[in-house]
């Protein structure tokens, strides 16, 4: 290989045009190799997806067995209870730590965020491709924790059980955890200099796209909460294997602390999972209603207030655990706080449909979808932050139900839904629409049987991580088990319609939904480095100058007409 | 809006001591509801009536999102070949605050509410009788003031009853849905509970709990009793965590308690074996068999042979004999342990007495005359 001197003076030479028409990211170089070792942010969050997809199909797997053994009391598919305990587990752990937590920022947002902005990388390739195998070694030591022994701690992995269990996959799984916290940190970090650094001239802050807005806030959430995580996994590491007592009291320590350190870092976990999805939903409503996003700045403010309020509402999580009646008390003061912006943004997302030009895309009926269960996911956040009714729903399948609205039928049904929406930019080929459309209908249908059964079954006094079960809930658990074989055959179907667009999918236009933000100025699959020259930032929600093209099936953004027009 | 909320408040609180006032014919707990299962303590009406405030906000607030959804979403679809306008409101700074303050005050107003029936649940009343909880891995033992002791939790009926939670050994909860009452029990610290049920639920049959059932089935006239679970995740036995509660009036319970104090001084000692035995096993079958099959811990078919064949029981060994050997496993189980077993069993001391230990050695020497699947005495029906 030859190196060219970069040229040291006159205008840059515009490579992209250079290349042939069939030159993109993935076509760029070939072999096994040029995808290991890539520093290109676009094959990092390819790769990322796959990886997570993978997980996630891992997760399901063991969701549907815990759906199945509880189709019954006692036994159903497994005679011991510890087997079932173990399920759980790593669904819960999966699904958080492999799956939900990377999904949105690590792998999609490492492949939009870039080109969103008008820059041709992250701030730091080699540290993205870094947490990238970071994050693979700690899927193989979650896997591999399997085969030491299990674990069987919950993905909380409270003390003092985790430190005393016998099953022998606990230090190796809390590793895992440990070492994927570090990914997360890199990615945000990485996120946070990029958003502030290499925004191209007119890439004001107001600017910016509101996904990159969510991105940049959970961004710092990563930054900030997970070394927290770091720590109190590492302290738990310590005391299993030296037994230094720092949790369990029985050396001196107190698992109250235990909860207080995991949730400082794993409730605004959920905002790291829950911001991200909300930046998506926001673009996709925008614009698939081809009209601007109503009360941009609200709907930005919202991200960061919330990204702030995560830090201080931990407590809520222990409102039973023998904490003060005064912490609690604050504790469920503050919490409702987090009510406001969540319910802001929800308003605007509605009222940005009003007067709009709604296409009821795919992605689009992800985007209603996610209204529609966000609203009740948050709704009934309510009872759960008073105190009263918090205790009698505490550690019910109440809560069960919830967390599974705000993160499968919220964070990932809007990741789901921006893999439908950017699926035409990342690989170049359209998927089926009607199918995607009836398999969100199939999931989201699906979604709606197995959880809202778990409300009544929560608030009927059914405890969470029961085994085993008084018949009389056991009406409840049919249904929601059926309901989970509805959602696995949606998800199988949307699988089909995305993987099916390899095979039979027409070659997607540069702009298929009529997209105003940077990604769409672009080529589908994107050029090597994505932009030949700095691109022009326009105003991302102004849809007045954008013209379907029958010729290409897309749209096309006319940019004399937004010059000519007074949109400052 | 605060007052409109505190008028929903009143009404409702007026609605229920009507209801109340209504059912003083027949008083017993609040009947089951679509969301709440029947509410028999005093604090339960509080905490429901709670919910449902909270629950008629939140349906209006759903139906606002998703009839606007569903009708911005039909009004203004796209048709093909319509120009994309820009004649749409870009923001509303009026509106918009509108709707950021209308769910702050909604917001402090169930906060308010949350708080008021809080405090209720919080706080015991200073003349409240006082029951000692020990929980562990994975059985309940209940105390009274007298030295009873028992397995199930018996209350007095209109009267505040203060439970005293302790763990000894990893985090669990105690929950009493009927009751609307959970309290972590951490290992390391006391924590309190308090209810206060009004209505008698009887007494449970006699010998009505199989030793060897593997859950609490629904015979003990189920209808009445109300269940107590743990809450908090503690491994392979958490879902057997689970006991009911009798409540019974105050000279009902009084005598049981003097009952249960002494039941097993009542008992004759050539009896003790067959009589307290299957009693006492009832707390050690979510680990142990009878029937030769491996729990957490060793069957108990055969144990006496098979105590007797290890090596550091016998004369001039660490235990001289094997009630020896047996004794200890009860009161210090972690002093032997024999592979593949994990130290995982839970101390005994203070709960079982000379007697009670008597009577599982016993038992487990007189294991043939008992049905290994049902724990039955056969030889009842022989003497009959």
């Amino acid at each position: 290989m030859t190196t060219v001197p970069l040229p040291t003076s006159g205008p840059i030479r515009d490579t992209i045009e250079a290349r042939p028409e069939s030159d993109n990211y993935l076509t760029h170089t070939r072999g096994v190799l040029s995808w290991i070792f890539t520093l290109d942010h676009k094959r990092i969050g390819v790769m990322y997806m796959w990886s997570v997809l993978g997980s996630f199909l891992l997760g399901g797997i063991f969701a549907l067995l815990v759906r199945t053994e509880l189709l019954t009391p006692g036994p159903t598919i497994t005679e011991d209870a510890n087997t079932y305990n173990q399920w759980f587990t790593l669904h819960g752990a999966i699904m958080v730590f492999l799956v939900i937590i990377p999904s949105i920022p690590a792998a999609l947002g490492n492949i939009i965020l870039p080109i969103m902005l008008g820059a041709k990388d992250v701030a730091f390739p080699r540290l993205n491709l870094f947490s990238y195998y970071l994050w693979v070694c700690g899927a193989v030591l979650c896997v591999l924790s399997l085969a030491m022994g299990g674990f069987d701690t919950g993905w909380t992995f409270y003390t003092p059980y985790s430190t005393t269990t016998t099953a022998g996959g606990v230090i190796p799984v809390l590793t895992a955890a440990f070492i994927l916290g570090f990914s997360s940190i890199f990615t945000g970090l990485n996120f946070v200099v990029t958003v502030h650094k290499l925004r191209p001239p007119g890439m004001t802050w107001f600017k910016m796209p509101l996904f990159l807005w969510a991105l940049y806030a959970t961004a710092i959430i990563q930054v900030l909460a997970t070394p927290v995580l770091g720590i109190t996994l590492l302290l738990l590491i310590v005391e299993r294997t030296v037994n230094i007592g720092i949790f369990n009291p029985t050396m001196g320590g107190d698992p109250v602390l235990y909860q207080h350190f995991f949730w400082f870092y794993s409730h605004p976990a959920v905002y790291i999972m829950i911001l991200p999805a909300m930046g998506i939903i926001s673009e996709i409503i925008a614009i698939n209603s081809h009209r601007s996003i109503f009360g941009y700045r609200f709907i930005a403010f919202s991200s960061i207030a919330i990204a702030m309020f995560s830090f201080i509402v931990w407590g809520h999580h222990m409102f039973t655990s023998g904490q003060s009646a005064l912490m609690n008390t604050l504790f469920s003061a503050i919490s409702f706080s987090v009510a406001i912006p969540s319910a802001v943004k929800v308003f605007n997302w509605v009222a940005t449909l009003y007067k709009g030009a709604v296409s009821l895309t795919t992605p689009m009926w992800y985007a209603l979808a996610f209204l529609f269960l966000f609203t009740i996911g948050g709704l009934t956040g309510l009872p759960l932050a008073t105190l009263s009714t918090d205790v009698h729903l505490h550690d019910t399948y109440y809560v069960v139900a919830h967390f599974h609205y705000v993160m499968m039928g919220s964070a990932l049904i809007a990741m789901v839904g921006g893999l439908h929406h950017w699926w035409p930019k990342i690989f170049g080929r359209m998927y089926d629409e009607r199918l995607g459309t009836v398999a969100c209908w199939i999931i989201f249908i699906g979604f709606n049987v197995t959880f809202f059964t778990q409300f009544m079954l929560g608030s009927q006094g059914m405890p969470r991580r029961y085994y085993d079960y008084q018949p009389e809930y056991q009406v409840y658990h049919v249904i929601s088990t059926i309901g989970s074989y509805i959602m696995a055959f949606g998800f199988t179907l949307t699988a089909v319609s995305l993987f099916g667009s390899f095979f039979n999918g027409r070659k997607a236009p540069a702009n298929p939904w009529g997209g105003r933000s940077l990604e769409w100025q672009c080529a589908s699959p994107p050029p090597f480095d994505n932009f030949a020259k700095t691109p022009r930032v326009g105003d991302c929600y102004d849809f007045s100058v954008v013209h379907w093209d029958e010729k290409t099936g897309g749209y096309w953004v006319d940019e004399s007409a937004e010059q000519k027009g007074s949109h400052a | 809006m605060l007052t409109s909320l505190q008028s929903i408040n009143l009404a409702a609180t007026k609605a229920l001591a009507l209801a109340a006032s209504a059912q003083a014919g027949q008083a017993g707990p609040t009947p089951p509801t679509f969301w709440m299962p029947k509410g028999a303590s005093t604090i339960a009406p509080g905490v429901d009536h709670t919910l449902d405030v909270i629950n008629w906000i939140c349906y209006f607030f759903f139906a606002l999102v998703v009839v606007l959804t569903a009708v911005f979403a039909v009004k203004y679809r796209h048709r093909k070949g319509e120009r994309f306008g820009s004649d749409h409101p870009h923001h509303n700074t009026p509106l918009e605050l509108f709707w950021t303050i209308v769910p702050t005050i909604l917001v402090i107003g169930i906060f308010v509410v949350g708080f008021r029936s809080y405090l209720d649940i919080y706080t015991a009343p200073k003349n409240a009788f006082d029951i000692k909880v020990t929980a562990q891995k994975w059985a309940w033992s209940f105390q009274y003031p007298n030295g009873a002791q028992s397995d199930d939790l018996y209350v007095p009926a209109g009267k505040p009853v203060r439970l005293v939670l302790r763990s000894s050994d990893v985090l669990h909860s105690l929950y009493i849905p009927d009751f609307r009452v959970k309290r972590d029990i951490v290992p390391g610290r006391y924590t309190y509970a308090w209810f206060q049920c009004d209505y008698p639920t009887g007494m449970p049959g006699k010998d009505v709990r199989d030793p060897n059932a593997k859950t609490v089935e629904g015979a003990l006239d189920a209808a009445q009793a109300h269940a107590l679970f743990c809450t908090e995740y503690c491994g392979t036995g958490h879902s057997k965590m689970n006991r009911y509660v009798y409540v019974l009036d105050e000279a009902s319970f009084n005598q049981w308690m003097v009952d249960q104090s002494q039941w097993i001084d009542k008992i004759p000692e050539e009896e003790l074996y067959f009589k307290a035995g299957p009693k006492i096993f009832g707390r050690c079958v979510q680990c142990h068999s009878l029937d030769g099959s491996n729990g957490i811990g060793p069957s108990w078919k055969g144990i006496v042979d098979r105590v007797k064949a290890y090596p550091f029981v016998g004369e001039g060994k660490k235990y001289a004999t094997y009630q020896d050997y047996i004794r200890t496993s009860i009161l210090a189980p972690g002093d032997y342990v024999v592979p593949p077993y994990a130290n995982a069993m839970p101390t005994f001391k203070g709960q079982l007495n000379d007697k009670a230990i008597d009577a599982v050695i016993g038992y487990m020497e007189h294991l043939d005359e008992f049905d290994p699947k049902t724990g039955k005495y056969l030889k009842a029906d022989a003497a009959k």
